[in-house]
């Protein structure tokens, strides 16, 4: 014990506390609470503006609904708002919102879906890292320029090769909407698709399928939440697109008849907020009735977002379970 | 089935697949293509002689003494076209000639009175000379060949007469003269008929060649230069030489659309010389040249409907409301993307926050556009006391909100992708959890933060719906103040220039080029994030 | 409760021959040791010293599973202490509940005493940031930060507000000597950490945790993802600096706990199994579950 360094009992003396004052303690406390609170109100950001969006969309919608109620504006087809007296159907506009969202489904959902089978089952991986930057640049393209291509280059190749009286109309709008929403449902499935997991591809493959047998049979099932999910997230962006379908969809306010004729015009939901804007006063019916196209619309994209995130969820979830 | 037929289904299934894959890149070519090919003849062109006095006399560009020196030469090769069109003019524009001998008329009871002539021999000689005018005017207005004639011939017998001597009258006689050789070349029966054709032509040399040296009246901005681009001229000078037609061909069916020359119409007459030398010598009348207009992307529209000068003030507006919106959303985002990894578990409120965003996410952007207009844009004007109205402030926190999410996301995932090590590593040196964030998290999730914060912009460079209410305008320019009057920005001019047919038809150039200015912009800053990632993604690996 | 555990001297390898006063503190952990070794056993492990650290019925839950269960023993400073057992057996939840580097790993729980120099580092009123400066960590793979060499090892005092140029030199020459890489790094300090081989980057994490002057060293497989050439000079390190630091190492290379190591402790399921000097533990071990996993035939 004599002999005993001071050293050596020093080794398991710590110089600097363990313990916090109970200063210290409170401090450092005080200053976790606010700061996780200053943080967390700064992330609840996103809620105020979903909530003040919501909020103020909804006040100028409100009298406009109260004044000529709600069947006359989700079933009538007469559009118009400045008429006297002012018309306001919207069914027009809805119709026509649904006519290009549908037509570019038509277009997008099976090109989407096996653009994304090729990328994260056929393609090898070196090529993947070629051709994700094209699906990048093509979802970066901006709208204007979309529907600038539309109604400078399409519209008059519609007209004159297909001998129509307007090159703006559904085909058009809905061709165009297609490429846009293309990437959107590629980026979406291919991750479904590569979640899926690379055991129930070779399960398949092991037992003798071949590879589109694999995929139309194994990975498409396995995958289909997600692939809902991208249908449905590519549905949303078709739906709120407005300068495609403003440029190029023919803003003429009717239902195509006969219903199959994709070459007539239309006139969306989106479109006509853009267009009647100008002319409307502000204060004015035709202004809140504008408004109220918005809330429905964003009554639309705000159910559909809810159930792609359903999807979605259930896709991850999918995915986690598997690999249990 | 056999073992054969199915590898076949395999083999077309993964043809088909990769058809659309080669779709995609198709539609990608064929879209960015003509956008960009033809956005770029905006910047890279033929320029003639107009183009150079434009930029001189709107910008200051260019050597005053070249350009007079080339203004010259182009005018005398010019000069042969006008003399004959001023001669032709002179035949069929009856008003112009009357309107003439009429000011004649005047000068010469004006020159009368300086003489102090007495009033007796005054009225006599103003009669005689009366009688002169009327005789042409007569001839001016009818169109009875004969009795024009008899009009012509009756006013040059009266040259030797001394009441005319050294007057203003005197010119009655040329005119006469000039008159009377029109009458006996082309005639009067088509007279009116070629007033019609004529003043076409006319119009259309002038959309060509501009205001003639001299001419003082200019009624519109756009009319103040002549065709500043050569393949504008060719454009011109095809409408100069053919004249679109729609005929019946078989009765009962559609009409059809033909070309016709023109020149057919003044067959006969000195006119077809008109029509030969444009199309010969317009070369030297207009002097085209390649120019390399780099100026495109900073200069401003002087005219404001786009015929002359860039889109210097919408790249400017964008850019503004970008960064603007950038930096609203870009520190809300990494924070908000911060707290939801590092501090945030997993409860109901995080669940609702983050429905919330993906909400936000989803909100179309023509939402947003309303949204701003009824919250932002009064805002706006209440903080600054400004009436309510467009500015660049509402327009940049509408587009703050809608790429919110993006850089939220984006921020999360490189926050994520960051290795879990680093973080162990600085906390078992005992940084705090902040200090490791700030120190080794953030630093070593920037790049990847970078890429999302760029991606995000080029997403609000190229969003039309929110700002068309709250911070766009079509014509003007870029206001002084963040907090009032609206500016250009590319994607609304370039919509503009879209959709106004009248205006935008007369300027392609510049309906690609404005497209072409925001597709290379958004395309820029996507290459440069896809830059970054593929370096850090490379790092990555490579760690 | 007065027991006085008399040790004989010569049956340890400690190069310390005092025999130590017991620690009030420590006294009930080693009635529970007491219970669980043989006598004979338990008096070779005591060291000179006071423990430094010792858990006494120290449980972590992960959610409701228990990650360790009810460990009890004494970790002596300025020696090498080994943990061994198969994967998933606790033995680097353990480690990391010594620094309290579970934290990160949401919905833990801890029961029971896990003392550092008589504090139990899972009471409330830690200074976690002094308890992991002093009781530094060295992972699995080598985690170098995405900086120079110079800023990852001056990393730690600049968090103590070292800020002058001449004593950041001096540490970090000190520290990389300390890690044996002086020699091979110091005529490119800026150079990035990233660019260092394997062996070098752990030494490198080394140095950066001797650069805030630790008192323990908990080392977590830190040969796992090296080569052996690479290995042997981080084991010779390792015999380095036990004279100055109290290391603590869990390998599942048990070779490598035979040769740095002066006690270890054998972990299965979550529990400790057994814990004496390694020279027991290898060759003559009183748990026949221990001997099975020694010699190969388990785990």
């Amino acid at each position: 014990m004599a002999n005993q360094t001071p050293q050596s009992t020093k080794v398991a003396d710590f110089d600097r506390p363990l313990l916090l004052t109970p200063g210290q303690d409170w401090g450092n406390y005080l200053i976790n609470i606010l700061g996780q609170a200053l943080l967390f109100l700064i992330t609840s950001l996103s809620v105020v503006a979903v909530l003040l969006i919501f909020f103020f969309i909804i006040r100028k919608a409100l009298p406009f609904f109260l004044k000529h109620g709600v069947m006359e504006f989700f079933t009538s087809t007469a559009w118009y708002p400045e008429g006297s007296p002012a018309e306001f159907g919207a069914g027009t506009l809805m119709a026509g919102s649904l006519y290009v969202t549908v037509g570019a489904l038509l277009f997008a959902v099976p090109g989407g879906i096996l653009a994304a089978v090729f990328l994260s089952d056929i393609l090898p991986f070196k090529a993947r890292q070629i051709v994700k930057p094209i699906i990048e640049i093509l979802a970066a393209i901006p709208s204007v320029a979309y529907g600038f291509f539309a109604i400078i280059v399409v519209a008059p190749w519609l007209q004159k090769h297909l001998g129509l009286v307007t090159g703006t109309n559904i085909f058009n709008a809905s061709l165009i909407l297609a490429v846009m929403a293309v990437p959107t449902i590629i980026s979406v499935a291919e991750d479904a698709l590569t979640a899926a997991g690379r055991e129930l591809r070779e399960a398949s493959l092991a037992l003798g399928a071949t590879r589109a047998e694999t995929i139309i049979k194994v990975m498409l099932p396995a995958a289909h939440s997600g692939i809902i999910a991208a249908i449905i997230l590519g549905m949303m962006r078709a739906i709120g697109e407005t300068m495609v379908v403003w440029m190029a969809a023919g803003n003429a306010s009717q239902i195509p008849t006969p219903w199959w004729n994709i070459f007539a015009s239309v006139r969306t939901m989106t479109a006509t907020i853009a267009g009647d804007m100008a002319e409307s006063p502000e204060g004015s019916d035709h202004r809140l009735a504008l408004f109220a196209v918005g809330l429905t619309l964003l009554a639309f994209t705000f159910l559909l977002n809810l159930a792609s995130e359903h999807f979605l969820g259930r896709s991850r979830g999918g995915g986690k379970g598997r690999k249990k | 089935m056999t073992i054969g037929f199915r590898q076949k289904l395999d083999a077309l299934f993964t043809s088909i697949s990769g058809l659309s894959v080669i779709l995609m890149t198709a539609a990608l070519v064929l879209v960015l293509g003509p956008i960009l090919l033809k956005g770029a003849s905006a910047v890279v062109f033929r320029g003639t002689v107009e183009f150079r006095q434009m930029q001189l006399e709107l910008f200051g560009r260019g050597n005053v003494l070249d350009i007079q020196a080339e203004t010259t030469e182009v005018e005398a090769a010019r000069n042969e076209v006008y003399s004959i069109i001023d001669h032709f003019k002179k035949g069929i524009d009856a008003d112009v000639q009357i309107k003439q001998a009429r000011d004649i008329y005047r000068e010469y009871g004006r020159q009368l009175r300086l003489r102090q002539i007495p009033s007796d021999k005054f009225t006599a000689w103003r009669q005689k000379v009366r009688k002169l005018r009327d005789a042409l005017e007569t001839a001016y207005t009818t169109s009875d060949e004969k009795e024009a004639l008899e009009q012509l011939d009756f006013v040059l017998s009266q040259q030797n007469i001394p009441e005319v001597d050294d007057t203003a009258a005197g010119q009655y006689f040329q005119m006469a003269r000039d008159y009377r050789k029109i009458v006996t070349e082309v005639g009067l029966d088509h007279k009116e008929e070629y007033a019609d054709k004529f003043k076409q032509v006319e119009e259309i040399i002038k959309d060509i060649f501009g205001p003639r040296p001299g001419e003082s009246t200019i009624l519109m901005a756009s009319e103040q230069f002549g065709m500043t681009r050569w393949d504008r001229t060719l454009f011109h000078l095809n409408r100069l030489l053919w004249v679109e037609e729609w005929v019946e061909k078989k009765p009962g069916e559609p009409l059809v659309k033909v070309q016709r020359p023109r020149v057919e119409q003044f067959a006969g007459t000195e006119m077809v010389k008109v029509f030969d030398l444009m199309e010969d010598n317009l070369q030297a009348m207009q002097h085209p040249k390649l120019t390399i207009y780099w100026q495109y992307f900073f200069d401003g529209d002087k005219t404001t409907g786009h015929f002359f000068g860039g889109v210097g003030p919408e790249i400017l507006g964008t850019l503004l409301l970008t960064i603007l919106s950038m930096l609203f959303a870009f520190p809300l985002g990494v924070i908000s993307a911060a707290y939801l990894i590092e501090c945030a578990g997993d409860n109901l409120v995080i669940r609702i926050i983050r429905t919330c965003i993906n909400t936000l996410a989803g909100v179309p952007s023509i939402v947003f556009g309303l949204f701003g207009l009824a919250f932002w844009v009064p805002m706006i004007s209440t903080i600054s006391g400004n009436p309510a109205g467009s500015s660049i402030m509402a327009g940049s926190l509408t587009l703050a909100m809608l790429i919110l999410p993006i850089i939220i996301r984006a921020s999360e995932e490189a926050i994520r992708s960051v290795p879990h090590t680093y973080k162990e590593a600085s906390l078992s040196l005992g940084a705090s959890k902040l200090r490791t964030f700030v120190t080794v998290q953030f630093p070593a999730a920037l790049p990847g933060i970078l890429t999302g914060v760029i991606l995000s912009m080029s997403r609000a460079a190229g969003e039309t719906a929110p700002i068309l209410f709250t911070a766009a305008v079509a014509v003007g320019g870029v206001p002084d103040s963040l907090f009032h009057g609206g500016t250009l920005a590319l994607p609304y001019s370039a919509y503009n220039l879209a959709v106004g047919d009248v205006t935008g038809a007369r300027v392609p150039h510049n309906q690609f080029g404005m497209v072409m200015t925001l597709v290379l912009l958004v395309l820029l800053l996507n290459i440069v994030a896809i830059v970054i990632r593929s370096r850090v993604s490379k790092k990555l690996l490579g760690h | 409760m007065n027991i006085d555990p008399e040790i004989n001297p010569e049956e340890t390898d400690m190069t310390q021959t005092q025999i130590p006063q017991l620690a009030k503190n420590n006294s009930s952990v080693r009635l529970a040791q007491m219970q669980m070794f043989s006598a004979d056993s338990y008096a070779t492990l005591v060291a000179a010293e006071p423990a430094i650290i010792t858990s006494h019925n120290f449980s972590l839950f992960y959610g409701d599973k228990a990650g360790v269960k009810d460990v009890t023993m004494d970790i002596y400073p300025r020696s090498v202490t080994a943990i061994i057992g198969p994967s998933g057996c606790g033995k680097s939840t353990f480690l990391r509940s010594i620094n309290r580097m579970n934290d990160l790993i949401p919905h833990t729980r801890a029961e029971g005493g896990l003392m550092v120099n008589g504090i139990n580092v899972y009471d409330k009123q830690i200074n976690l940031v002094n308890l992991r400066q002093q009781v530094g960590m060295v992972f699995q793979k080598p985690n170098p930060f995405p900086k120079s060499i110079y800023d990852n090892i001056a990393y730690g005092p600049r968090l103590q507000s070292v800020k002058r140029r001449s004593d950041l030199d001096n540490m970090v020459e000190q520290c990389l000597r300390s890690a044996a890489l002086w020699d091979e790094v110091k005529d490119d300090l800026k150079k990035s950490a990233l660019a260092l081989s394997g062996g070098q980057q752990q030494r490198l994490c080394i140095a950066r945790a001797l650069a805030t002057k630790p008192k323990v060293l908990l080392m977590d497989e830190p040969c796992s993802a090296l080569d052996p050439v690479a290995t042997g000079r981080i084991e010779e390190l390792m015999t380095q600096l036990k004279d100055t630091y109290t290391i603590v190492i869990v390998t599942h290379n048990m070779q490598q706990a035979a040769r740095v190591s002066e006690r270890t402790a054998f972990f299965c399921l979550g529990e400790l199994i057994e814990y004496d000097l390694t020279r027991t533990i290898f060759t003559n071990p009183s748990i026949k579950q221990t001997e099975d996993y020694v010699t190969g035939r388990f785990g």
